[in-house]
């Protein structure tokens, strides 16, 4: 909603300057987005009057001027043709910067110096198009700003405002709370009007069919109008909220909607059939052409005023094409009508209309309004279409809506807002906005009847809001809350996230953040077919875009698409990590299940550049290393990775499926390189998941205290020759659950192929670490546990020592 | 035996000072204090002297040999210093040089945000709490207060799923949730991703929100403006002005909107809070009493606050980062800031 500062003095007389008018709204509720200054660049735009006008010397089409600024006679050259000695001109000082970005400097013309230049309308952005420069009117004061001279100084104020606050959609709401802010009085001036001796009602009709939708509908006639363009004042005052001017008739609906927030809508009388207004219901899939020159077929939803045959207008939303305001129309009939919000609403959304009328009936229009609204409209459109307006006004009012009356109970009040206001202060509060306050019920009560232009004052909550707002929120002290405070832990589940983010962390990994909706092709992306259940996915009725239409069930394809972007920003050592939710589908069906999923992915140098640094490619194993310390950082103490080929987007050779006890935790591996060359990755990119969700479940577990012996410890190393299928789980198995006497832990410290080793073998070297908590340990003790060890080895994986 | 002694003396002593790396020292002390040493030569022959010699000389032996001793210690710790100082001189390095660099990873800066909010409801004694990102209708709207067909659905933008089922527009609907599983007193922080249907500039169509709420006996308006003063002083410093002035939201009354002077022109006015001075920060208010109803609260007896605010904007205030975009897009050189 925009007002001006001085379009609300016509309503309220206020002292403040715009700026701490704007600082009340704001503080008031009514948000100040904007404040501009019309005029306010251009004071230097003047006054001034042509002491003569003679040809330039050496230009044929130029104008040498003299010209009186009040104070000064100087010279200008212009191009007009329509200036004569004597006139009053706008004079753009050197120094001005017009609009459009136009500086106006000191110049010489032809060897003629110009200290300025003279307007026209257009460059005063006060017209879009002028024939010649701007010919001002006689007696105004030499040297005064054009602007203020001629009235036009004002203040732009756009209100954001919130749903609630319909009676601020007008000049005469925000007027209202000016007064309030102020402690001064609203003036509405009732429209006089002259009404000739033919009565409408022997011309036209109304009739409503819908009383729910349409409890009243008014109209007035105007005959003999001649449609013409709006006088300066109609058409600078809706420009300077922001609005073009289309005709005389047109014009002052809108501005009548502006100055009071009834929305109105004039029809040429010569198109209703029969001098009628039905409102009623649309046919079902009936066509109607709005004034937009759109097509909208109908429902039996929306609300339609109607004639005699046909509808001519969607109620509160927008008039027909038909019936609307031509050059050649000379009867009007002006409607101003209360239409079913949520009806409106549901129309204005339907049919994707969304207008200045219908904003104000979706959100409450003042049913009492109707008739000051009308007349209003109808005395302006006489007085600036030359019309005159048939006696009486039309006004079917079937459902009269009652006023709401609502009990506030001033303890309750004092009590939540924590201030110290009595009876008769939150009576004057309610009083300087235009409730009408009588005692309540009960003895500590008032009961209050809300005007219709707020309907958004339903309940005593609405009225305790009117209270703080009024009192002023900046005057409510500042305190703690009292009370029991929950002091447990939070649980588990918040605990492991926050560990796992900053262990990732902790190992060189950056979070990322991606979109939770991507493409519906992105899981084919990454090889994952029909059957599996990651395919099912969760569909956005209305997406912003096919790339973002469908909640993943996957971090990988937008983490592989973050690689595949960070490459080509260059950054080509990357760690990166999402711990997001997956938004999975069951199988056999049912809603859907957020599955918080870790997904991280590596690539490029195992160290990062530098002169003193290693430039070794990552492999398999460094991630591994990486999900082994988060997993044991979660508590995760046994972990089994298992050979897995199950994934489509992994190296069916390198990757692994982890596993605690029963519970599969998720995947390691080597990205396929077909899945790479989908992403446009031409780099190895390594990738694990693990399912948050059975971390939970599986984690926790701490191990107990090992003491520590005063003893040295005895290292055996071992190379073992192995079939090559044989696993580094399988060797480990064995020395772990071996139980040989004082072995304390053992490593994998090589392994090697090659020379010296034959085809189908590899060997793998074993550190064994001997222990006693009692006693030094000596050779033979050693010897006979690591021969049994070994020997246990060779049994039972036919491996032999090299 | 005397002047074989003195003669002796003569010789160790220069042959020492004459040692000139440890390895000769060592050879000149072996020489003379070795089994086959000088000195311990002298010493074997004083089986062969007269009674009254003996203790003479060999006084004169001990003497001497402590004399050695020492002599050769105080030179080897010469020697030694020598060496060590000659050493250090060599072994100059380019300090200058970068260190070893560690790999090291940032969490996103949303996720430090929120962890910095939380942190500090936290204290107050707010528990954690989260809840889906695909919403039921109820929970998003109705329950909330914003039926269909009014115009406050219009201020969210909303994804749908289904008829009753959308991406949720706010962390609200965790209010919801967990009144309808406890009672009061509760003081409830909960952080979350939020969705709206909006992109450009200034709108993500996701993004992060953090929902707080305390419900208890007595809870006044004032205790809202205290509790959210005492979190913006916490976060930006003291010394910011805050402001609350009157709003709508359909889940609350009285609602308000809380400004914090600018935190990057401190309130003269620049472009980050658009020459107004003042920054909005977040929405809050008193629970709607529709609210309690649709949870079962009992509205003569509880009363409470609720306030929301977006992190991306917190952290974009926090970091002075400019373009939304950034968060979403992921790029090293943007993460790898925080």
């Amino acid at each position: 909603m925009i007002v001006t500062y001085n379009w609300l003095k016509e309503f309220v007389n206020f002292q403040l300057t715009a700026e701490e008018l704007c600082d009340r709204l704001t503080m008031a509720g009514l948000e100040v987005d904007a404040l501009v200054n019309i005029g306010g660049e251009l004071d230097s735009v003047i006054v001034a009057q042509l002491d003569s006008v003679e040809a330039h010397p050496d230009a044929d089409r130029l104008t040498v001027c003299q010209v009186n600024t009040g104070s000064d006679i100087v010279q200008v050259v212009c191009g007009a043709t329509n200036h004569r000695t004597g006139d009053l001109i706008a004079l753009a000082q050197p120094g001005t910067t017009l609009p459009g970005d136009f500086k106006i400097k000191k110049s010489k013309i032809r060897g003629q110096v110009s200290l300025g230049m003279l307007c026209s309308e257009k460059e005063l952005a006060l017209a879009e198009d002028s024939p010649g420069i701007m010919i001002l009117p006689p007696d105004l004061p030499l040297g005064q700003p054009v602007f203020d001279a001629l009235g036009l100084k004002d203040y732009q104020i756009e209100l954001d405002l919130t749903p609630n606050r319909p009676d601020c959609l007008s000049v005469v709401g925000v007027a209202r709370e000016v007064a309030a802010l102020c402690g001064e009085k609203l003036k509405i001036p009732l429209p006089q009007l002259s009404e000739v001796e033919s009565a409408v009602a022997e011309k036209a009709s109304v009739t409503i069919e819908n009383t729910d939708g349409c409890p009243r509908y008014a109209a007035r006639m105007i005959r003999d109008v001649k449609i013409g363009p709006s006088p300066d004042w109609l058409v600078h005052r809706l420009e300077a909220v922001g609005m073009r001017s289309i005709n005389n008739v047109v014009d002052v609906t809108n501005y009548v909607m502006l100055e009071l927030g009834h929305p109105l809508h004039a029809f040429d009388f010569r198109y209703l059939h029969g001098g009628k207004i039905v409102v009623k219901s649309a046919q079902q899939e009936e066509k109607f052409t709005t004034l937009d020159e759109q097509i909208h077929s109908l429902t039996s939803e929306d609300l339609m005023i109607c004639d005699g045959q046909q509808p001519v207008a969607m109620a509160g939303v927008m008039g027909g094409l038909d019936s609307e305001v031509k050059d050649d129309t000379e009867t009007i009939l002006l409607e101003a009508a209360y239409f079913k919000p949520t009806m409106i609403r549901r129309t204005s959304k339907r049919h994707g209309l969304h207008t200045e009328s219908s904003h104000r009936f979706e959100r409450g229009a003042d049913i009492d309004m109707i008739p000051v609204a009308l007349d209003r409209a109808a005395a302006l459109i006489a007085e600036v279409s030359g019309g005159e307006i048939l006696s009486g006004m039309i006004d079917v009012y079937p459902r009269h809506l009652e006023p709401v009356n609502i009990e506030i109970n001033i303890q309750k009040t004092k009590a939540l807002l924590d201030i110290p206001v009595d009876r008769e202060m939150i009576q004057r509060l309610f009083e300087s906005i235009g409730l009408q306050v009588e005692a309540g019920a009960g003895s500590d009560s008032l009961r209050v009847k809300v005007p219709s232009f707020r309907p958004d004052l339903e309940r005593e909550v609405d009225l305790i809001e009117e209270v703080a707002r009024l009192y002023g929120y900046d005057r409510i002290p500042v305190t703690m809350p009292v009370g029991t405070v929950d002091a447990k832990l939070p649980p588990l589940r918040q605990n492991l996230q926050k560990t796992l983010q900053l262990e990732m962390v902790a190992v060189g990994f950056s979070e990322a953040i991606n979109y939770s909706f991507v493409a519906t092709d992105s899981i084919e992306k990454i090889g994952i077919s029909a059957d599996d259940r990651r395919s099912v996915q969760v569909e956005i009725l209305n997406p912003l875009s096919e790339d973002q239409s469908v909640m993943r069930t996957s971090l990988v394809p937008s983490l592989l698409e973050t690689v595949s972007r960070n490459l080509n920003f260059r950054s080509s050592d990357l760690r990166l990590f999402e711990l997001r939710p997956l938004f999975l589908t069951p199988k056999e069906g049912g809603a859907c299940i957020e599955q918080l999923s870790l997904t991280a992915v590596m690539s490029g140098q195992r160290e990062p550049e530098g002169w003193a640094q290693t430039t070794v490619p990552v492999d398999f194993y460094d991630l591994k290393g990486v999900v082994e310390e988060i997993l044991a950082t979660s508590g995760i103490l046994n972990v089994s990775f298992v050979s897995d080929s199950s994934q489509p987007y992994l190296h069916p050779g390198k990757s692994c499926c982890l596993t605690s006890g029963q519970q599969q935790l998720g995947f390691l591996g080597e990205v396929h390189p077909d899945v790479l060359t989908n992403f446009n990755i031409d780099q190895p990119v390594y990738l694990f998941e693990l399912n948050v969700e059975a971390i939970i479940a599986v984690s926790g577990e701490h191990g107990q205290f090992k003491p520590l012996s005063r003893f040295p410890d005895v290292i055996r190393d071992s190379a073992l020759l192995l079939d090559e299928t044989v696993t580094a789980a399988q060797v480990m198995e064995i020395v772990n659950r071996g139980k040989v006497k004082f072995f304390d832990s053992a490593i994998i410290f090589d392994l090697y192929t090659g020379k010296g080793v034959p085809d189908g073998k590899k060997s793998l070297a074993i550190r064994v670490r001997y222990l006693d908590l009692e006693k030094t340990l000596t050779e033979a003790e050693v010897t006979k546990s690591h021969d049994k060890l070994i020997r246990s080895l060779c049994h039972q994986l036919n491996a032999e020592i090299r | 035996m005397k002047e074989r002694l003195r003669q002796l003396q003569q010789d160790a002593l220069s042959a020492l000072k004459q040692a000139d790396d440890l390895n000769v020292l060592q050879n000149v002390r072996v020489k003379i204090l070795g089994k086959k040493g000088s000195l311990t030569e002298v010493m074997k022959g004083m089986r062969d002297l007269s009674a009254e010699e003996r203790p003479i000389i060999g006084n004169l032996v001990n003497t001497l040999k402590d004399l050695f001793e020492n002599y050769f210690i105080d030179r080897q710790l010469e020697l030694q210093q020598r060496d060590v100082a000659a050493r250090l001189a060599n072994e100059k390095i380019d300090v200058t040089l970068p260190g070893r660099k560690t790999v090291s990873g940032n969490l996103h800066p949303v996720t430090l945000v929120t962890n910095e909010v939380v942190e500090i409801f936290s204290r107050l004694g707010f528990a954690v709490a989260e809840g889906p990102e695909i919403e039921q209708d109820f929970y998003n709207f109705e329950a909330l207060n914003i039926p269909k067909d009014h115009p406050a659905r219009d201020m969210q933008d909303t994804f749908y799923i289904k008829d009753d089922q959308v991406l949720r527009t706010h962390t609200s609907p965790v209010q919801i949730r967990t009144m309808l599983e406890h009672k009061p007193p509760v003081r409830i922080i909960a952080p979350g991703t939020v969705y709206r249907r909006d992109s450009d500039i200034t709108h993500s169509p996701m993004f992060h929100q953090v929902e707080g709420f305390l419900v208890d006996d007595k809870v006044t308006f004032g205790d809202l403006k205290g509790v959210l003063t005492h979190f913006l002083n916490e976060y930006f410093g003291q010394g910011h002005k805050v402001r609350f002035r009157p709003s709508f939201f359909p889940f609350t009354e009285p609602s308000a909107e809380v400004d914090i002077e600018c935190v990057i022109c401190g309130g003269k006015g620049c472009r980050v809070c658009g020459k107004t001075g003042w920054l909005e920060i977040l929405g809050c208010g008193m629970i709607d009493p529709e609210v309690f109803r649709s949870v079962n609260y009992d509205v003569e007896k509880y009363s409470g606050f609720a306030f929301g605010m977006g992190l991306e904007r917190i952290a974009m205030l926090k970091y002075g980062v400019n373009d939304l975009r950034l968060f979403f897009d992921n790029d090293l050189r943007f993460l790898k800031q925080f």
